[in-house]
């Protein structure tokens, strides 16, 4: 039933529009665009900007719009849980698969966009997979949440749209992170998003695999994220029946 | 067709809804509090509901807005869990408690009959049986189908909604006041429908404020009052006292 109703999704996110697909790459590469013309004499330190910059854009992206989308799936299908015996999980659920697909199929491109940025693929880029089931884990965990709080107030959606700003600028992706002053460090690091932005960079930048440290930090927040926003949908379910 | 076996078994049934005490204000509050209860203030909309309804059987409720009829469907149909006391469904429920729910506006007649399905909890299975009756009895072509439902008229969302919710044969179908939506002629189809599954056995709630509906079709009924059930028996037994609610004498 998930399946089918990602697949709705999908097909909804998409249906009756001119581009498409192609919109999943525009954020992003509109983006990189404005940080190319703006921030690549900024960070002379950095080597090969766009290739830097993009391996930070395509995940932040599927965080904002991922998140945004498994917020409304239980207020958006109101209708259809008080009139039919379905769970309701079901619906965060579908809108994450639908987020997932949606993921890798952007990443046939983005490899291309790479590839033409002078990055030479490797055969540690499939280390990128497990980092996008943990990240995909945490962005259940915190949106499912965000869902259940948005049945009982409909502000936590604009809530939600006024942090995700302020969450991009915090999170090193326009800029790298040994730019933050010492003594700030600590704000980047208590942002559970730069250490999966960082462990995606240092695969697919660097060309690295990341640290057994920076593995147990990612899995750890993914269980972690996914436990509190378990725990929260649980106890806020009994009352959506009246509250929708 | 009817038999003494029960299919739906309520026994002093309790549902409390919990419903929000100040609204948004409190969100403040209920973050430093961090729990759901001094946000939540329990509302008791059933209590000391007690019926039986039998197997082949049609069974009417009638009542006054608010008086917990749709609760009470939502409670067979297995939307909402009793607070307290026991709720028994055999057999497979087909709920209708409104027509045409999750049907997606950007989507065909075919793909929506597909995910509606899936939504109602049946399998894949048997989609070809499925599909041929949702043609016959939604009147629509094939190239109707092929449409995306938004260029659909009210009248065909509401043949299809139909269509879609008693394709197979359920053993409990819950009707919800939703043939008032469309034409007459449109709420005799659906009415041949309902006589014909209740020829092969299925048991049928059906909920709706007109009296003359119930005593047209149903064998017996119940009159709700202030979320529990007032009077239960004979069709004109329970429309007297519904009368006698409403303060009609006739």
């Amino acid at each position: 039933m998930v399946r089918a109703v990602a697949w709705r999704n999908v097909r909804l996110r998409y249906k009756s529009s001119f581009l498409g697909f192609l919109w999943t790459l525009l954020n992003p590469l509109l983006f990189l665009l404005i940080f190319l013309l703006i921030f690549s004499e900024a960070f002379p330190q950095v080597e090969n900007y766009p290739v830097f910059a993009l391996s930070g854009l395509i995940f932040w992206s599927f965080f904002a719009t991922t998140s945004a989308h498994v917020m409304g799936a239980l207020v958006e299908n109101a209708a259809v849980l008080r009139s039919l015996a379905v769970p309701p999980l079901v619906f965060p659920l579908a809108q994450l698969l639908a987020g997932l697909f949606n993921l890798l199929m952007s990443f046939i491109p983005f490899a291309v966009i790479l590839h033409l940025f002078g990055r030479i693929p490797h055969s540690t880029d499939l280390l990128v997979l497990p980092i996008v089931l943990c990240f995909g884990t945490f962005i259940l965990g915190v949106s499912l949440a965000l869902s259940a709080l948005n049945v009982y107030f409909r502000d936590i959606g604009l809530l939600w749209n006024a942090l995700l700003p302020a969450f991009f600028y915090i999170t090193p992706i326009a800029y790298p992170a040994d730019l933050v002053p010492e003594r700030m460090r600590w704000i980047a690091e208590v942002n559970p998003l730069y250490h999966y932005i960082a462990a995606f960079r240092e695969v697919l930048y660097y060309g690295r695999v990341p640290s057994p440290d920076q593995w147990v930090v990612i899995a750890g927040l993914a269980v972690l994220a996914s436990t509190i926003g378990w725990v929260l949908y649980r106890a806020l379910r009994p009352g959506f029946i009246a509250n929708y | 067709m009817q038999s003494d076996r029960p299919m739906i078994e309520l026994g002093s049934v309790r549902v409390d809804y919990l419903v929000q005490r100040h609204g948004i204000r409190s969100i403040k509050a209920y973050l430093t509090s961090f729990g759901s209860k001094r946000l939540l203030e329990r509302k008791r909309i059933l209590h000391d509901v007690d019926l039986e309804i039998r197997a082949g059987e049609c069974f009417g409720i009638i009542g006054r807005n608010g008086s917990g009829k749709s609760t009470l469907l939502r409670l067979l149909a297995g939307i909402v869990e009793p607070t307290s006391g026991t709720c028994r469904v055999h057999g497979h429920v087909a709920p209708m408690l409104a027509l045409g729910v999750g049907l997606e506006p950007e989507l065909s007649g075919w793909e929506n009959v597909r995910l509606c399905r899936m939504l109602m909890g049946h399998d894949r299975g048997d989609m070809d049986r499925v599909n041929a009756y949702v043609r016959s009895f939604a009147g629509l072509s094939d190239a109707d189908l092929e449409m995306q439902t938004k260029r659909y008229s009210t009248g065909m969302m509401a043949r299809l909604g139909f269509a879609i919710a008693t394709a197979t044969d359920p053993d409990i179908l819950l009707i919800d006041e939703v043939l008032a939506v469309g034409d007459v002629a449109f709420q005799q189809q659906c009415y041949r429908r309902i006589a014909e599954l209740k020829e092969g056995g299925c048991t049928i709630v059906f909920v709706t404020h007109f009296l003359s509906e119930i005593q047209r079709i149903c064998d017996r009924a119940a009159c709700m009052e202030d979320g529990t059930v007032v009077k239960i028996g004979s069709t004109h037994e329970v429309g007297l006292h519904y009368h006698g609610l409403l303060g009609i004498t006739s």
